[in-house]
């Protein structure tokens, strides 16, 4: 390593400073996602919610999570999502009033089973020694200062010697889900077959389009 | 240094192995037969070969015989003891029957796709491993595999819009259910590291209600926490009564076969994992999570029994007798003892062939009138079906009265067992709701047989002819029923041995 060393003390400021930027971020954008009325908003809240938390991954060094959290939910399910809801253009009324009859009792609910959560993960998960200074988030992998691995590396250890069965598993799942989709969406049958047919295409103009 | 993926000492898995690899082959197969001009109409190939496979895998089980040395194999993730290695015979074994008995409705419904098949057996093999599954993770990934195998099962008419709606309500409960599970499962794991249930074991087989509070590396209420977000998630795809109201829609709405597979067959794979997360692994919190259980027992009970007084359609009424079932199967698993599980079994056991028997008759009686495509038979349907098909009318009237639990049945036994270990283990209470709930739910068994015999109308409906091949089917199931009514020892033999899964914990 070469170039300035920064002091330990400043990179434990900076990733805890980071990753209350983080968490805020994740916590204000889920908040979003629920109570954002258009529902585009709320797709794009919930993408960034997944930016975030990938940047919390970087920060607890999952970077393989964190990358696939971007490639795959970014990339693939969120810009799924957006292209469905802008296809059902979506009415936004009325959810107000579903909202204010439901709130009460959603929230007591609510309020109640996170307390309990809170409550009993609180008693049980203050090993921490230094949960009451800054440095909160700071850990030492001892592993680390002896062989490095990258995370893909060690995910890709297991994955084919000690869970080849939950790798199968989850091929199968796959193809399943394949299949699934194969037959949920194919027509077969001819009569209503979509083909398009580019002379009707292109012989169309805004005059005729309303006559059926 | 060698890695080896799959080895000779994994040979266990050789059913599982069998029936994924044959699932990757019929995909081809289909395809390219499918594809071909004119798109020929293979649907009874398929359902042929999709017996075969069965068959096949049912052989592979019951040859091997590796289920006496109880060999875990794959790291620890998969078990194949005696509980395994029944369960898998039985749900082999009823999905055979399954797949024969829709034969019928699946030409006449024009369900033309050979993906209808495929998808039953990857659920069959989602089972499998459910049954096998040593840890957390192989449970979760089975019970994916065999409910997204279910969701799609359910939305497969796509032209229909109950079908659709009844795939979309399944699809979106199961995926609530599935991640309690997970949620559950990770909590179990930030507590103890380990998701393996021979580990779960090791770690607490010697808590008990008095010990506990000399824990003090951390908090016993936690793992009380995840165990009932597990039981919850579970209670949803077993549809125990607080977290049941997507039964009946979903089973109303789906196809015919398809409710019939997932009424039927799946049942048995979850209480094994039940049992072993709950019995096997956290033996010593058994008076913290049996509390939740009663409240589920009674309540099912009392929905199931009271809630089909008001169907008129054959299949929810069939939905409220399930979840009342279940209810029942839940007081043996609750009681503790070694007789509450084997009894536990041969109830399911008793449920599952019963439940197959009348749905098999429901899918048979299909009716001459110019709606074909319709299938959700009200209970008028049936009326006079005694004057019409006098042996299928004998065969209905039997095994309902089976399943109501009359005395010379052998639900009656069954019945009368699991009411025998709720008292042994003083649960008063609960057995005392559920015999009179049972009677309660007499009632809509006994307006069955009261529509099918006496009726007072002068023309009956009428119905096609059976195949020969269902009536052998049908026969063959009710003489069963019947032979284990004169024999019940052999029932009790075969699920004495379930009991013994729960031996190391005690």
């Amino acid at each position: 390593m070469s170039g300035v060393q920064i002091p330990l003390s400043l990179k434990k400021m900076i990733i805890n400073i980071l990753f209350y930027l983080f968490s805020t971020i994740l916590l204000l954008s889920s908040f979003m996602v629920i109570f954002v009325q258009n529902s585009i908003y709320s797709v794009l809240f919930l993408v960034l919610s997944f930016i975030s938390s990938a940047g919390i991954l970087f920060l607890l060094k999952c970077e393989f999570l964190a990358l696939m959290f971007i490639v795959i939910y970014v990339g693939a399910i969120a810009v799924l999502f957006l292209f469905v809801i802008m296809m059902l253009d979506l009415k936004t009324t009325s959810l107000i009033k579903d909202t204010l009859k439901y709130f009460p009792f959603g929230t007591l609910i609510g309020g109640v089973f996170l307390s309990e959560i809170l409550l009993v993960v609180d008693e049980t998960f203050k090993s921490n020694p230094y949960s009451n200074s800054l440095l909160s988030n700071f850990h030492l992998n001892w592993i680390d200062k002896i062989d490095t691995f990258t995370e893909i590396q060690a995910i890709g250890q297991v994955v084919y010697t000690q869970y080849v069965l939950q790798f199968l598993i989850a091929g199968n799942v796959l193809l399943l889900a394949t299949v699934a989709a194969v037959v949920l969406t194919i027509n077969t049958d001819k009569a209503s077959d979509k083909k398009q047919i580019i002379f009707k295409q292109l012989s169309r103009n805004y005059k005729n389009v309303l006559i059926i | 240094m060698r890695f080896e993926t799959l080895l000779f000492k994994e040979i266990v898995i050789l059913p599982e192995l069998f029936l994924g690899i044959s699932l990757v082959y019929l995909v081809l197969h289909c395809t390219f037969l499918a594809i071909q001009k004119n798109y020929p109409l293979i649907q009874r190939s398929i359902l042929n070969l999709g017996i075969l496979v069965l068959f096949f895998l049912c052989y592979l089980l019951l040859n091997d015989g590796l289920e006496v040395l109880e060999l875990s194999s794959l790291n620890n993730t998969l078990i194949n003891d005696y509980v395994s290695f029944s369960s898998k015979l039985v749900i082999g074994s009823l999905s055979i029957f399954c797949l024969l008995m829709i034969q019928p409705y699946i030409i006449n419904q024009k369900i033309n796709q050979f993906e209808y098949i495929l998808l039953i057996l990857f659920a069959v093999l989602g089972l499998f491993l459910l049954c096998s599954s040593n840890d957390l993770l192989t449970a979760y990934l089975a019970i994916e595999l065999q409910s997204l195998a279910f969701y799609v099962l359910a939305a497969f008419k796509k032209n229909s819009t109950f079908s659709v709606d009844a795939g979309i309500k399944y699809f979106i409960l199961g995926a609530f259910s599935s991640s309690l599970f997970l949620f559950g499962a990770s909590l179990l794991y930030g507590i103890t590291g380990t998701i393996n249930f021979e580990e779960f074991k090791d770690l607490f087989l010697y808590f008990s209600s008095e010990n506990l509070s000399h824990m003090t590396f951390f908090n016993v209420d936690i793992i009380k926490f995840a165990l009932i977000f597990i039981l919850i998630s579970l209670f949803f795809k077993l549809a125990v009564a607080p977290f049941h109201t997507w039964a009946p829609d979903v089973y109303e709405g789906s196809p015919t076969a398809s409710t019939f597979f997932f009424a039927v067959v799946p049942k048995l794979a979850i209480f094994v994992l039940l049992l072993r997360i709950f019995y096997y692994s956290f033996y010593g919190f058994f008076d913290s999570w049996r509390y939740f259980i009663v409240i589920a027992v009674v309540l099912s009970i009392i929905v199931g029994s009271f809630g089909g007084l008001e169907q008129r359609k054959l299949k929810s009424l069939l939905v409220y007798s399930s979840i009342s079932h279940m209810g029942y199967a839940l007081i043996a698993f609750n009681a503790g003892t070694f007789e509450s599980i084997q009894m536990l079994f041969c109830y399911l056991i008793i449920y599952s062939f019963s439940g197959l028997c009348i749905w098999s008759i429901f899918l048979l009686t299909r009716l001459k009138t110019n709606y074909l495509q319709k299938h959700n038979k009200d209970l008028t349907d049936l009326v006079l079906l005694g004057k019409s098909n006098y042996m299928l009318a004998i065969f209905f009237t039997t095994v309902l009265f089976s399943v109501a639990g009359f005395p010379p049945m052998i639900g009656f036994l069954v019945k009368i067992s699991v009411f025998l270990t709720a008292i042994e283990s003083s649960m008063f209470f609960v057995a005392l709701v559920s015999i009179l709930c049972s009677v309660i739910g007499t009632f809509y068994y006994i307006r069955l047989i009261k529509i099918v015999y006496f009726e007072k109308v002068l023309v009956g409906k009428l119905y096609y002819p059976i195949t020969k091949q269902s009536a052998i089917l049908i026969s063959l199931l009710f003489f069963f029923l019947l032979f284990l009514f004169v024999n019940p020892t052999l029932l009790y033999l075969f699920s004495y041995k379930f009991s013994l899964l729960v031996s190391t914990s005690i």
